[in-house]
């Protein structure tokens, strides 16, 4: 199989928009995505086979369409890229199979094992996730992402459990939310951490929500399922503390004092099996970061986001970004974003000349500003005040969920080290972050008590080192075997 | 300005200890590392206690081993630290000395072993070459393509993430001054002393001067280019090397595991992940020309392939998931025998680098701290000495 | 949600019906499983991102450990352990 002109890492709608733009303009490309379905988390689809309810017609569906019917646009599902080699060295022959000059290799691992892809660029789309933010309890089963109970429910017709309460600090919990009461759940209530005064937009906010009716009227469409459902909906209210043995039974909510943190004597347990927590989302720049790409800080973004030019190309050459690694800013944005990514590629390999790509990016750049000047509003209100998260977090509360270390080993580790400071010498220490999930899960906790304990910046933490493989691979899949890993 | 007995540059296991020994000698000592302690080798490496030659010191004949094996009395030494130094330092760092074993899988790597053995014994290494039902019985995890292994009673491993960070908490108690975060950027000789200058770090402290009547290099891969502060010219090289991580499983691998005829270091930590290296090569990276020492080699594909490939000898790693790759960078020598000594025509300046600098590092700090208190040693290193390498230097 | 005619599973050694093509977190959380595994410590685990990130759900797959259940798809008479400690 010849190579492909190009890789995109992530079939959601960033990945989906601009593979649909590259097949179009007669780029030769690979789309691979760790999931069995394209759609990304937004446009999940059922497993094959799995017909969802008449009425329910998945959103995107244009769009998963536009890219399917796009000519040299191969898929690769249920394929894992774990690494994109040869970024900061570039690659040679001295130690193996001979790499055309000028490309990077893509490591990948799916159904077929290891495999290199050497593309001559790669686009990552490879979106976001849900922020964790740990408290007491956090780890128990019951506990999920409000994504991760989303998926239950959309893509799999399965409700998680029988009784619901969603916390968190995230629109996307009035969404979930109303997707539950729908497929007949039980939702006890959802709490907000904001203040209702702190929401309402400002004269700017309105204008700018003017440009985004569509996300507008689907959180006023769940406002309105949840009120007839007789759902309530707190604002100002946090989770503190989930608690049950051995699985969830309860979680006990407080209401928010101007401060951001909980108000003493607020205290309220409410009984549930499931709690779904949305705190906003973020970035997937790990496979960026891996790849040497310059990352700055944006925490009303998300985190740690993919720096890039007025063509989305990151620091390293030929390599682009779309969608949520550029600072979470949802679907619509990621779908045009992942249109300009692809104009910009195309321009880099000749595709296109400048000219045509100058003129067919200018619509999509419009649209794009348009669609910023909303996202700002809505991120500014919603942005998580990681300070005070940061306080639910006591001693005893497991920040890295897989090597299980507590805020009080990190503490402990910080005291007798006083000479240490970043993320990386914390991991060193006490092994937070060492475990399957990478630290992805631990890494914005445990950075933000570090910022607490030693008072530097999360500049100055910094993240951990992002290495290869950035998700686990079988051992016996990259050992040379009867059928040495090919390059294709 | 302070002024200090003696300065040490680098905050790795090296220095860390050697700190950690003159601070306990009584001398008032500054410490001074350009970014976290045990951010580099010191704490990237695989932690191999391994007091046999290692592959890369017989790949090359029986001359290039006989030549190697002159750094064996350091090794004898570094055996005696590792079983001590914990309760020198009142606290555990993972040490481990349940043996370690080196595998032939042909004839002709039997035929070596025996060589290497034989050598070994002529320094006074315990040295066994086990194989059929006695091997199977002390190692029933090994595959059957392994036919014989040399066993050295005192070999294991330590903790690299607690090792460091302990010394220079113990130096730390004793007194040793610890700047982090502080890159040293001219050593120059004034009068009697030496006079350090150091530049802003990426983190915390301004520039400043220092005096200090002596200055240990403890620098890793960075020795050449301190050593160049003085004017003085060392051949030391930086070479890529590349681990990899699997996840944890239950504990079935209880010694450290090397190979006579292949790059394969591997042993199970105590938190029971399997960490394997053994020389596997990661690409230097280069910018206008030079060696970039501060960016972490880029992974070479090979090597991981390479890495996972030797893992073969133990079936049951094969089922595991790798969870981590990492590259770092370790000095050479020419002559792969350790710099460790005075430097010559310069008074009061001492270095060490250069070979396993985890595995000797305690050994090397001891040797430099007592030369640097008493001006000798109690055992020659003559073969070390940085004057082997006088041609460089003209003054 | 249509779905295809269950199959059956074997986890920890008993017979569990599921229905092929549906991620194996869902069968097991279908099949009363609230816990997918427990940690070295004792604590008991179940997915929590549900979508590839956490690990938290991990079980072992026909003898293949750590495979994230949320990922992987049901297929007939695979065999799963949730005891693993990890
Ligand atoms: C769980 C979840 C639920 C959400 N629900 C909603 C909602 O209901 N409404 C809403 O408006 N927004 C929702 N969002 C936000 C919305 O999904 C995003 O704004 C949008 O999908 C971003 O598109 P994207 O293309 O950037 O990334 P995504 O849609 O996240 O797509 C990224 C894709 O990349 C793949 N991928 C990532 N890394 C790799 C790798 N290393 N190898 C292979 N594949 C990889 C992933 O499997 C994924 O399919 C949700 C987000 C999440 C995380
Ligand atoms: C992947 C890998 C695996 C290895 N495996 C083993 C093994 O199993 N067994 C073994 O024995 N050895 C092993 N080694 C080698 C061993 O790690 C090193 O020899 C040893 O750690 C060197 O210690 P050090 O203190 O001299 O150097 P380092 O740990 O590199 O410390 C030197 C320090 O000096 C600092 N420094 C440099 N310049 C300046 C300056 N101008 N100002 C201030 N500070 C400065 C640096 O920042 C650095 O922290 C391995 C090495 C690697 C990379
Ligand atoms: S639930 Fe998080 S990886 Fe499966």
């Amino acid at each position: 199989m010849s190579a492909p002109d190009v890789v995109v890492v992530g079939a959601g709608p960033a990945g989906l928009a601009a593979a649909a733009t590259l097949g179009r303009h007669g780029a030769a490309v690979t789309v691979v995505d760790e999931q069995e379905q394209p759609g990304g988390q937004i446009y999940r689809q059922p497993p094959a086979g799995f017909t969802p309810p008449a009425g329910s017609s998945p959103a995107g569906r244009a769009l998963l369409a536009e890219a399917t019917a796009a000519p040299g646009v191969r898929w690769l599902a249920d394929t894992t890229v774990w690494g994109v080699l040869g970024t900061r060295a570039g690659l040679d022959g001295y130690a193996g199979d001979q790499p055309p000059p000028g490309r990077y290799r893509v490591a990948t691992h799916g159904p077929v094992g290891v495999r290199l892809l050497e593309p001559r660029a790669v686009l990552l789309t490879a979106g976001a996730y849900d922020l964790p933010v740990p408290f007491p309890g956090w780890t128990l089963p019951g506990v999920l992402t409000a994504g991760g109970v989303q998926t239950f429910v959309k893509a799999q017709g399965l409700l998680p459990g029988g009784r619901f309460v969603l916390a968190g600090g995230h629109p996307l919990l009035l969404v979930v939310a109303a997707q539950l009461v729908r497929a007949g759940a039980r939702v006890v209530e959802v709490a907000l951490i904001q203040r209702r005064r702190d929401l309402l937009p400002g004269p700017a906010g309105l204008a700018a929500a003017a440009g985004a009716g569509g996300k507008i009227a689907e959180g006023v469409d769940a406002l309105r399922v949840l009120r007839r459902a007789g759902v309530p909906v707190r604002f100002g209210t946090v989770v503190r503390r989930a608690a049950g043995d051995p699985d969830l039974t309860t979680v006990t909510l407080a209401e928010v004092g101007p401060t951001g943190l909980p108000v003493s004597g607020t205290d309220r347990d409410v009984p549930c099996d499931v709690l779904a927590l949305g705190y906003g989302f973020v970035p997937s720049v790990e496979l960026a970061r891996q790849a040497g790409c310059a990352v700055t800080w944006d925490s009303p973004a998300g985190g740690w986001v993919v720096r890039h030019d007025e063509w989305l190309r990151t620091s390293v050459p030929q390599i682009a970004v779309a969608g949520e690694l550029t600072g979470v800013a949802g679907a619509e944005q990621a779908e045009v974003e992942g249109r300009l990514a692809a104009l910009g590629v195309l321009r880099d390999l000749g595709l296109l000349d400048e000219h045509r790509a100058v003129t067919l990016a200018r619509p999509v750049r419009r649209e794009l500003r348009r669609r910023r000047r909303f996202v700002t509003q809505v991120l500014d209100r919603f942005a998580p005040d990681r300070a005070a998260l940061g306080s639910l977090v006591t001693d005893d509360t497991v920040l890295c969920r897989c090597e299980e270390v507590r805020a009080g080993d990190v503490r402990r580790a910080l005291r007798a080290n006083p000479h240490l400071g970043t993320a990386n010498a914390v991991k060193l220490v006490t092994r937070a972050g060492m475990g399957l999930c990478q630290g992805r899960s631990c890494q914005p906790g445990l950075c933000q008590l570090i910022s607490t304990l030693t008072g530097r910046g999360p500049e100055q933490v910094g993240a951990f080192t992002a290495q290869a493989p950035v998700k686990p691979v079988p051992l016996r899949a990259l050992a040379v075997g009867d059928e040495p890993p090919a390059a294709d | 300005m302070t002024s200090y007995d003696t300065a040490v540059i680098g905050g790795g296991l090296l220095g860390c200890a050697t700190a950690w020994h003159l601070a306990r000698a009584g001398n008032r000592v500054l410490l001074v590392e350009k970014d976290q302690v045990n951010r580099h080798a010191s704490g990237q490496n695989a932690g191999s206690l391994h007091f046999q030659l290692e592959f890369r010191m017989v790949e090359h004949g029986d001359d290039a081993a006989r030549a190697a094996a002159r750094a064996l009395p350091l090794h004898l030494d570094a055996m005696r630290a590792w079983a001590t130094v914990e309760d020198e330092l009142g606290e555990r760092c993972g040490v481990s000395r349940t043996g370690g074993l080196m595998l032939a899988e042909t004839p002709a790597e039997i035929a070596v072993l025996d060589r290497k053995a034989a050598l070994e014994r002529e320094y006074g290494l315990d040295v066994a070459v086990l194989s059929g039902p006695e091997l199977r019985r002390f190692a029933p995890y090994l595959a059957d393509t392994v036919l014989a292994a040399g066993h050295v009673p005192g070999e294991g491993k330590a903790n690299p993430r607690l090792v460091t960070p302990a010394l220079a908490r113990a130096a730390g108690r004793y007194g040793a001054v610890l700047r982090t975060g502080c890159r040293v950027t001219g050593l120059h000789r004034r009068g009697r002393h030496w006079e350090l200058r150091t530049g802003t770090g990426p983190g915390d402290t301004a520039g400043e001067t220092h005096l200090a009547d002596t200055v240990v290099l403890a620098g890793g891969v960075w020795t050449a280019e301190l050593a160049a502060m003085a004017d003085v010219r060392l051949p030391v090289f930086p070479v890529g090397l590349t681990m990899s991580a699997t996840a944890r499983s239950r504990p079935f691998l209880p010694h450290l595991i090397q190979h006579v005829g292949r790059r394969l270091s591997m042993k199970q930590t105590e938190d029971g992940n399997v960490l394997i290296g053994g020389g596997w090569p990661a690409k230097l990276v280069s910018r206008a020309g030079q060696v970039d020492l501060e960016t972490n080699p880029e992974l070479r594909y090979e090597s991981l392939v390479g890495n996972a490939d030797a893992a073969r000898v133990v079936p049951a790693v094969f089922d595991l998931p790798v969870i981590r790759t990492w590259t770092g960078m370790t000095t050479l020598t020419p002559d792969h025998l350790p710099l460790l000594g005075a430097v010559p025509r310069r008074p009061g300046l001492f270095v060490a680098t250069g070979g396993s600098a985890f595995t000797l590092g305690l050994t090397y700090a001891r040797l430099l701290a007592r030369m640097v208190v008493t001006g000798e040693t109690d055992r020659s290193i003559e073969d070390y000495s940085p004057s082997r390498f006088g041609a460089l230097n003209f003054v | 949600m249509d779905r295809p005619e269950p199959v059956t599973i074997e986890v920890d050694g008993r017979t569990v019906p599921a229905h092929p093509g549906e991620s194996l977190a869902t069968a097991l959380l279908a099949a009363g499983e609230r816990a997918v595994g427990t940690t070295r410590g004792g604590a008991r685990r179940a997915p929590y991102c549900n979508m590839g990130i956490c690990f938290e759900c991990v079980v072992t797959v026909d003898d293949v450990p750590c495979q994230r259940s949320c990922l992987i798809r049901v297929r007939a008479d695979m065999r799963v352990r949730t005891a693993v400690p990890r």
